[in-house]
């Protein structure tokens, strides 16, 4: 059995009386591309400090390789870091900064050379060796900060929010560079990010962190089909949500009675009949028709309503509908497909076991 | 109706680039040209004159610099101040930057308060701050009554000597280092230091690898604030300095005042401005924009 990467052992953190990290458990595996996930203040850039060694924990430890570096300070941890500003040095060149960790690590200047090399072939740097960081776009100065953070061959690479500064198609572009050298160089990679499009997008597995704790730790199709709490589907994905009350099992399935209607849907986890449950349901699990006769009722539950808007947005489009209550759900789907017009009225209908039903 | 077409015209003239350049920068040149062109020159003129009896005589001569290169006891005084000047830099440098960081970094709120509190000694006057040094080093000065009081000897090296000057010195100009330090440092992003450390410098790596170049330009700005005074200083000496301690200056001084030599006073003048000069071009020299972390355009 390898070493874990990297292992939290109940890290506890304060800031006065803020608990910013709550006895976090963590163990991240050689190779693997991890994303703390959470809105601002959950405590995730914290964590990620306490990994790097600019935070002491008030509590716990922090393993890297098997080595305990709670104590130790970020010099002697071997780690690599980006940042959301990229925090190069501006008064040295593209090439100065990326080889500093090399510099420090006192590597001959050969090894140093051929290093710097490899590393701006692999970030497609070359030709900018002598420029300055303000000589630089946006998304080069990035990739500098990520050729520093690398360079050195780190046990573990720290991203913390690296792409928020740069502009969305560059973010995407970068999403994907991120995550080829993470599986080319197999360094594990702890990535914080709030955003959850990039967290799905790049990483295998996810934690979701709210008020200074883990909601739910697991691989990112299982954070996002299988939400584990209300925060988390309501975080991961976008999702219609239904407080309704929970009226019998049967089977798998959980009937439940919603303003006077009555849906089946998946068995929530530990919920007793008469308990207030909410159910959430992603757009894109919905779909809609023009009428009841418009699909096969079997299996199925549904929702009349009258269709208030499409939004368009490229591959798909969301169409926003109208219940007789006046409740909005919005339902994404095939922008083409349909031809509705706003105020035609429509049925919204899904399968009974898409959604996930948890006890409030 | 022409009296409209010529009104057209002169603003259309004011209108123009380089007229209108021209009328922004008039008052600072002429306040420039009187109060240091004109007066400069004059000193550079006197330099080349005679003086007899307290009165200048126009007739043009080399005397004054012959003097000045010639006699022992002006290159003595030159190369004293001189000395004076660099360590007391030195010094003050020293003094300046762990003040300087400590109050850019963990200052916090107090940070202002603490910078304009260096601004106190200023309350009074150079005289009253020098004579009040004199009262703490002299012979029955604070220092040396306490330490009589207790059966010991007074402490020599404090009593007008060349030691008192220098501490009178980095005392008056400590102030300007930190405050160029300071100004240097509230701009300076700390979190390169923890990026540096990260990337496996040590603390004292980390400061020379960033700190020290990053602030290098206030560094140079602290240093010719303090080294230029010092080197023309004459009041410090002349109090605490004792007789081993004529400076430059202080000679400098008499030429204008007992002995009444204004022209050799102002060859004297004259050389002391060449010595600033070259040190300011040699602190200029040291600059290097880019290496400095300066981010606007340069050649854009």
């Amino acid at each position: 059995m390898p070493q874990p990467v990297l292992r939290l052992h109940s890290i506890v953190k304060r800031f006065c009386t803020v608990t910013a990290v709550d006895r976090v458990d963590l163990t991240i595996e050689r190779g693997e591309f991890f994303a703390l996930l959470g809105p601002s203040g959950s405590g995730k850039t914290t964590l990620l400090r306490i990994i790097a060694g600019l935070e002491l924990p008030d509590l716990g430890t922090v393993e890297i390789s098997g080595r305990n570096v709670t104590h130790l300070p970020p010099y002697a941890r071997h780690i690599g870091m980006v940042f959301q500003n990229f925090l190069l040095f501006p008064h040295k060149t593209a090439a100065e900064n990326i080889v500093f960790p090399l510099r420090m690590q006192r590597l001959p200047r050969a090894a140093r050379d051929e290093r710097l090399a490899w590393a701006m072939k692999l970030m497609r740097l070359q030709g900018l060796e002598d420029r300055y960081p303000n000589e630089m776009s946006g998304g080069q100065q990035q990739r500098v900060a990520l050729a520093r953070g690398l360079i050195s061959r780190p046990a573990l690479l720290l991203l913390d929010e690296p792409l928020a500064n740069l502009d969305r198609e560059l973010r995407s572009e970068m999403e994907v560079e991120i995550r080829r050298y993470q599986k080319e160089l197999e360094i594990p990679f702890v990535y914080v990010t709030h955003n959850q499009e990039e967290a799905l997008t790049m990483s295998d597995r996810i934690a979701v962190m709210r008020n200074g704790g883990f909601e739910q730790v697991g691989a990112k199709t299982e954070i996002y089909t299988n939400p584990a709490t209300v925060f988390v589907a309501g975080f991961v994905g976008h999702a219609n949500r239904f407080e309704a009350r929970l009226v019998e099992f049967n089977g798998e399935l959980a009937r439940i009675e919603w303003k006077g209607t009555s849906m089946l849907v998946p068995r929530p986890r530990d919920a007793t009949p008469g308990a207030a449950i909410q159910f959430a349901i992603k757009y894109e699990d919905l779909e809609v028709a023009r009428g009841v006769n418009g699909f096969d009722p079997t299996n199925r539950n549904w929702l009349t309503g009258r269709l208030r808007d499409v939004i368009f947005k490229g591959q798909t489009a969301n169409y926003i509908v109208v219940l007789e209550d006046g409740t909005d759900i919005v339902v994404s789907g095939d922008p083409h497909g349909l031809d509705l017009k706003p105020a035609d009225s429509v049925v919204v209908h899904w399968p009974i076991t898409r959604g996930n039903c948890f006890e409030l | 109706m022409s009296g409209l077409e010529e009104r057209r015209r002169w603003l259309s003239i004011a209108r123009r680039p380089g007229v209108r350049f021209a009328f922004l920068v008039a008052p600072g040149a002429l306040f420039i040209l009187i109060a240091l062109v004109l007066p400069l020159l004059s000193i550079v003129v006197f330099s080349f004159w005679r003086t007899q009896s307290y009165e200048l005589y126009a007739d043009w001569n080399l005397n004054n610099y012959r003097a000045l290169l010639g006699e022992p006891a002006y290159r003595i005084f030159f190369l004293r101040s001189l000395f004076t000047a660099a360590i007391v830099s030195f010094v003050s440098l020293a003094i300046a930057w762990p003040v300087a960081y400590l109050i850019a970094k963990h200052g916090g709120r107090y940070r202002l308060l603490l910078v304009l509190l260096l601004a106190a000694p200023f309350f009074t006057g150079v005289i009253l701050r020098i004579t009040a040094l004199q009262g703490l080093f002299g012979p029955i000065g604070v220092i040396n009554m306490a330490l009589n009081m207790f059966g010991m000897g007074p402490i020599g090296v404090l009593m007008y000597t060349q030691f008192a000057a220098g501490i009178g010195l980095v005392y008056l100009y400590v102030p300007f280092m930190i405050t160029a330090i300071y100004l240097s440092l509230v701009n300076f992003n700390f979190e390169l230091l923890e990026v540096a450390k990260i990337n496996g410098a040590h603390p004292w790596r980390a400061f020379i690898e960033i700190t020290w170049p990053l602030n290098w330009i206030g560094t140079v700005i602290g240093l010719v604030l303090v080294f230029i005074p010092c080197l023309a200083s004459a009041v410090t000496q002349r109090f605490l300095g004792g007789p081993q301690a004529t400076s430059f200056g202080m000679s400098l001084s008499l030429q204008f005042g007992e002995t009444g030599t204004w022209a050799l006073g102002s060859a004297m003048g004259v050389f002391l401005f060449l010595a600033s000069l070259i040190v300011i071009l040699a602190a200029g020299r040291s600059i290097n924009l880019k290496r400095s972390g300066f981010t606007g355009a340069l050649d854009r």
